[in-house]
């Protein structure tokens, strides 16, 4: 397979490793569009991860939900109960804020264990095929051509098949979030790999290399030491854009009905919901949950974008 | 077929225009067979009706009128039942419909490979008389026979056997799969599985024309988002369904209309009857609670079925106390309340059974099988919740639905249920009688509900000829189940349907859309 | 150069039986088929009996072997739904999303190099900035989402383009085409731009990276240096070297067209193979199921495998890289 990515990457790592920390804190400063970017995303994080304090409900617990709040407009009492809710609430009288405080966490987890799991997997092949070449090069290049082959959606909806299959009965319920994790992450790590792949190939036959070999170095340590270091960068890119496409794969899964669960909702699972309300009048339901995704989904894209070209000197 | 015509904005512009009759309309499923035989489905039967028709069928009422048969009577004493055949009748190949086809149908609807066998299970033999005039024996007296055939589907035995479809074919498919050759008032024109199917009128039908339609499209569309926005745009003239949140808001727009009705289906809770013990509670792991009555009794009271209707289903349902609804023959008319909402009684019921903590179980529910069925089962989580039974929901599509409650992968489920005869005889024998694979009985009684009561009375109901005895034992059955709350029925679900403000129709309660009584103004 | 072929396409096979095997294991668990086969009156003796004559109850690899001993002769079985032959099925489908693929992949490479080199030459400027985060906004939604507001807004609210479906077709030799009617031509424009957003981004920016990268190589310096006009040099030169990455990329991403034509479909009802494959999973329509994957995966490895014949033919700094890593 050839290495595509080679030419849309940045290709000489080795010195820009150097330059990275004072420079790359200069670049940020200079950017705006970065700045307010990174500021978003933060801000997403910390209210994720903080949301059982800041929301004024738990939307996850289902004895707390009382149906005749059910479709409260935004701001305004609801009929039956008189209760008011910020953003409203949905056809199961949750609260739309505080549910999409909870399903950002959902969001977010996913994509961050999905982009991990991707990229751990990824880079480790990618090292070992191009450092190691040979059969194990054509297996695992080949391995990789199988998984393209299989498109993400399908993937995960054939690995959620599965999954239900062969989890035991009591851990289903927990089962969807990590079956969405594996199944995103399945499907990205092909990137990871033949960047690494294509890097390795190149670093592989340069002097502090084969110096290192001659001294006798082993080529785990090799790999780690000298070759890993010089990845590092194209492999951040990537799992930055990675991240934002995750985030939105969780939401189609979610469309195709094989995303988290509608008691445990996720952005897009609350998008799908949101969207059977689009011509009833209940916009609230799909529209908040879409800002928010649209938000930060936009917000990591431009932070992916800015560090693409910050980390490629030959941009500037 | 060189030009296919489609929905288009502007075609639709200019046949309104012109003030042509070709409809348009847009239904969630496509019929998986143009076979009335192979697929005892009501997309498929509901379809065909347009095109096949039976011995008898259902008026705009659902009674029972003549189609193909003018006249029927028992004979030798409840031995059988004698049809006189309508004479003077084509299908739509001109070949003359007579006894023969009556026979062959038979035959070819009772046969092995046929989806419909199980409603000739009381037949024993279909005697031709005369060429219009047959005879139909059953094992024993059946009053309801007639009723239960309302959509077995006459045939012709010539156009079969020359097209080599004279059994269905469900596995590899035939002729049949793909054309039909009927007598009713539209013939089939154009069959292109999932995409669109087209009828025009009949003209050598025998009864009078009501409708004012010259050319029908039925086509799928699945997402309903995109079949509102295509009845919103003019893009088709009808939408079945139209999804429960949208009711209102069609309702108010002038260039639409909304009919709704209650449809026959029953929406109910099930429960693990026969279970020794809970397969998803992290705590009652070796007790099955939902074996005692108070259990269950507690889930009835703990529900609050008004509250759903006026969220969830947005005030389109009724609630109900039985297995069938108030339309069906045989509803139970004395025992038509259902048990109050009332979380303390449930939480009085739970204590006294020895769970005055609650437990936790596993619910399961399909997400694309009934109206909103989703929603309702996560508002029945919440509500169940709130007196202690903190139930985990396991929804999913339908496909994997039916395997999971056949393997008895649940502590509680959902289940839907339409009487395809359109009486209360018909869940008891499904979802009531002990299970018995030889007799047919409580085939989807997937919990294994046995009562030796109602076991004893359901032959009784079906050989009963006296209306008031039947109804008597039928009552009986009613208050049995009632009382060991077999099931928790919650409402009847709604029919909506939505068309264009010019469309004139008729819905019945068995959701099936009969073109023969549409007229485009 | 011919045993890297030979050997190319002998693991090709083996990446099809693979994928195959995959699949094939995995339908057991997608769900049962009996239940959408038969009516409310079944028995389990009918259900037993159904499974006997669809073969389901025998090993999978036994099921697997019988379809691989069909699909090399072309036969894919008969679906479950419909009773006829997948193949016909397929054939039948196949013009629907291949046009809707192609004028998306149209609009996407066109759209997307003319975007990509503006914003590469004005790189600095403040609509090329522009240009570059709004194009996000189009990568940061789902498409279902982007499609139903496209139709919400184009068909229900203004009532300019039809809200589903694929218009009027005509049948020209066999295929039909939406390309040939007025009513045909607007039902492709919603779907279209749907399904060719992402691509359409993913171009673009990619030449932009692309045109930067070779506007700084010393030819262009020297062209520069020689007196050549911009535009003589930003397109003659630049543009031109900028393409044969973009264009195996955007071959590469014409298999995904197809793939995320599942969401497009099932959103706009369009009739291709894309909501087939949908209808399929939701009816447990094995053999519509395993021919779609099949179909997709041979698509896959092929454009796999030219690519890397193309780019070994051609590049010979990867043809050095190929035998030392072999």
């Amino acid at each position: 397979m050839a290495d595509l990515t080679q030419t849309t990457t940045p290709v000489e790592r080795s010195r820009l490793r150097l330059a990275l920390e004072s420079d790359f804190a200069y670049q940020f400063r200079k950017s705006p569009v970065a700045i307010v970017s990174a500021a978003i995303v933060l801000f997403m994080v910390l209210c994720a991860v903080f949301a059982p304090l800041i929301a004024p409900y738990d939307p996850f617990d289902p004895a707390s939900l009382n149906l005749m709040n059910g479709f409260s407009k935004p701001m305004e009492p609801n009929a039956f109960t008189g209760e008011t809710f910020w953003l409203g609430t949905d056809d199961q009288g949750r609260d739309v804020f505080s549910t999409i405080l909870y399903g950002m966490r959902i969001s977010l987890f996913v994509g961050v264990a999905a982009v991990l799991f991707a990229m751990v997997l990824g880079v480790t092949l990618g090292l070992i095929a191009g450092y190691l070449g040979g059969w194990t090069e054509t297996i695992i290049m080949r391995v990789a051509d199988v998984q393209l082959t299989f498109p993400a959606i399908l993937v995960a909806m054939l690995i959620f098949g599965i999954a239900k299959g062969i989890t035991p009965v009591e851990y289903r319920d927990q089962m969807a979030i990590w079956v969405l994790i594996i199944a995103i992450g399945l499907s990205d790590w092909v990137q990871f790999a033949r960047v690494v792949r294509g890097a390795t190939l190149v670093e592989k036959n340069k002097e502090y290399v084969q110096a290192a070999r001659l001294i006798g170095r082993g080529s785990g340590a090799i790999m780690l030491r000298h070759i890993l270091p010089n990845v590092l960068s194209p492999v951040l890119v990537i799992a930055t854009i990675s991240l934002a496409l995750a985030i939105i794969a969780e939401a189609t899964l979610s469309f195709l009905g094989v995303g988290a669960p509608p008691t445990q909702p996720s952005l897009g699972t609350l998008i799908r919901i949101g969207q059977g309300f689009l011509f009833s009048g209940e916009w609230w339901i799909l529209l908040f949950p879409a800002v928010t995704l649209l938000a930060l989904a936009l917000s990591v894209n431009l932070l992916g974008d800015w560090l693409r070209d910050a980390l490629n000197p030959r941009l500037r | 077929m060189l030009r296919s015509l489609s929905f288009s904005a502007v075609l639709m512009a200019s046949a309104s225009m012109l003030g042509a009759e070709e409809f348009r309309w847009a239904e969630t499923t496509d019929p998986q067979t143009m076979d009335p035989h192979a697929v005892n489905s009501a997309a498929v039967l509901g379809f065909l009706n347009n095109v096949y028709e039976g011995l008898v069928r259902r008026g705009k009422d659902m009674s029972i009128e003549p189609a193909l048969a003018t006249a029927w009577e028992p004979i030798d004493g409840g031995a059988g039942w004698r049809f006189t055949l309508r004479e003077g009748v084509t299908f739509h190949d001109g070949s003359t419909f007579d006894a023969q086809d009556v026979l062959f149908s038979y035959e070819r609807a009772s046969s092995e490979a046929a989806d419909t066998r199980s409603w000739f299970a009381p037949v024993s033999e279909v005697r031709v008389v005369d060429d219009y005039t047959v005879d139909i024996m059953t094992t024993a007296p059946n009053p309801i026979f007639p009723d239960s055939i309302a959509n077995w589907m006459m045939m012709d035995a010539g156009w079969a056997e020359a097209n080599t479809a004279v059994r269905p074919d469900k596995d590899n498919g035939n002729f049949a799969t793909l054309n039909a050759n009927g007598t009713g008032a539209f013939q089939l024109v154009t069959r292109e599985p999932g995409l669109r199917t087209v009828l025009e009128p009949f003209g050598g039908w025998w009864d009078e024309a009501e409708h004012n339609i010259t050319r029908a499209e039925l086509t799928p569309i699945q997402n309903p988002a995109t079949a509102v926005a295509a009845l919103l745009s003019g893009d088709v003239d009808f939408i079945n369904p139209v999804p429960i949140q949208d009711t209102a808001r069609l309702a108010a727009n002038d260039q639409v209309k909304v009919i709704q009705g209650i449809e026959a289906r029953v929406i109910m809770l099930g429960f693990p009857h026969e279970a020794e013990a809970l397969k998803y509670s992290n705590e009652t792991a070796d007790a099955n609670p939902f074996a005692d009555v108070r259990v269950r009794q507690a889930v009835s009271h703990a529900v609050n079925v008004p509250a759903i209707l006026q969220t969830i289903m947005r005030g389109n349902a009724e609630e109900v106390s039985q297995l069938v609804s108030p339309a069906m023959r045989g509803f139970s008319a004395d025992l038509a309340a259902r048990p109050a909402y009332d979380p303390d009684r449930a939480r009085a019921l739970l204590a006294e059974a020895g769970y005055p903590d609650g437990f936790s179980f596993g619910l399961k529910c399909p997400n694309d099988r009934y109206l909103n069925d989703e929603s309702v089962c996560q508002a029945v989580t919440g509500m169940l919740a709130q007196v202690g039974m903190r139930a985990t929901l396991d929804a999913m599509p339908v496909q994997n639905y039916w395997p999971e409650l056949r393997a008895d992968n649940y502590d509680m489920y959902l289940l839907g249920w339409s009487p395809g005869t359109f009486d209360a005889e018909h869940p008891v024998r499904f979802l009531a009688s002990t299970p018995n694979e030889e007799k047919k009985l409580g085939s989807w009684n997937f919990g294994g509900f046995s009562n030796a009561r109602v076991d004893e009375l359901l032959p009784m109901i079906q050989s009963e000829i006296d209306d008031g005895k039947r109804q008597m034992m039928l009552d009986e059955t009613t208050k049995i189940l009632q009382d060991e709350v077999a099931y928790v029925p919650l409402y009847v679900q709604p029919l909506v349907w939505g068309t264009q403000a010019n469309v004139e129709l008729t819905q019945r309660p068995d959701n099936f859309f009969l073109l023969r009584w549409v007229t485009v103004n | 150069m011919l045993a890297f072929i030979i050997r190319r396409v002998f693991q090709s096979i083996l990446v099809l039986l693979v994928v195959g095997a995959v699949a094939f294991s995995m339908f057991r668990f997608v769900g049962d088929p009996i239940d959408n086969m038969l009516g409310q009156e079944r028995t389990q003796a009918d259900i037993e009996r159904l499974r006997t004559e669809l073969g389901l109850d025998q090993p999978f690899p036994v099921q697997y072997y019988k379809f691989l001993k069909g699909a090399v002769q072309g036969n894919f079985g008969v679906s479950y739904r419909q009773g006829r032959p997948v193949s016909d099925i397929l054939i039948e489908r196949a013009p629907a999303t291949l046009e809707l693929a192609a004028v998306s992949g149209f609009l996407a490479i066109t759209i997307g190099i003319a975007l990509g080199v503006f914003t590469a030459i004005r790189r600095n400027g403040f609509t090329a900035n522009a240009i570059m985060s709004v194009s996000l906004i189009g990568v940061s939604l789902p498409t279902f989402l982007i499609g139903i507001l496209l139709i919400y807004l184009f068909s229900v609210e203004l009532g300019w383009l039809p809200s589903f479906g694929r218009g009027e077709t005509v049948m020209v030799g066999g295929w039909s085409t939406g390309f040939l009617t007025e009513s045909g031509l607007k039902a492709l424009i919603l779907p279209s731009i749907t399904l060719g957003l992402y691509q359409m981004t993913l171009i673009m920016r990619l030449v932009r990276s692309e045109m930067l990268e070779v506007l700084r190589q010393d030819y262009i310096r020297f062209a520069r240096a020689r007196g050549l006009r911009d535009r003589a040099v930003n397109f003659r030169h630049a543009l031109k070297n900028t393409l044969v990455p973009v264009i195996t990329v955007t071959g590469l991403q014409l298999g995904s067209i197809i793939a995320f034509a599942i969401i497009t479909e099932t959103v706009f009802q369009w009739p291709g193979v894309g909501l087939l494959f949908i209808n399929a999973i939701q009816f447990v329509d094995i053999p519509v199921m395993a021919a779609y994957l099949m179909l997709i995966s041979v698509m896959f490895v092929a454009i796999n495998l030219i690519v890397d014949l193309l780019y070994f033919a051609i590049d010979p700094r990867l043809r050095a890289d190929r035998t030392a890593a072999h």
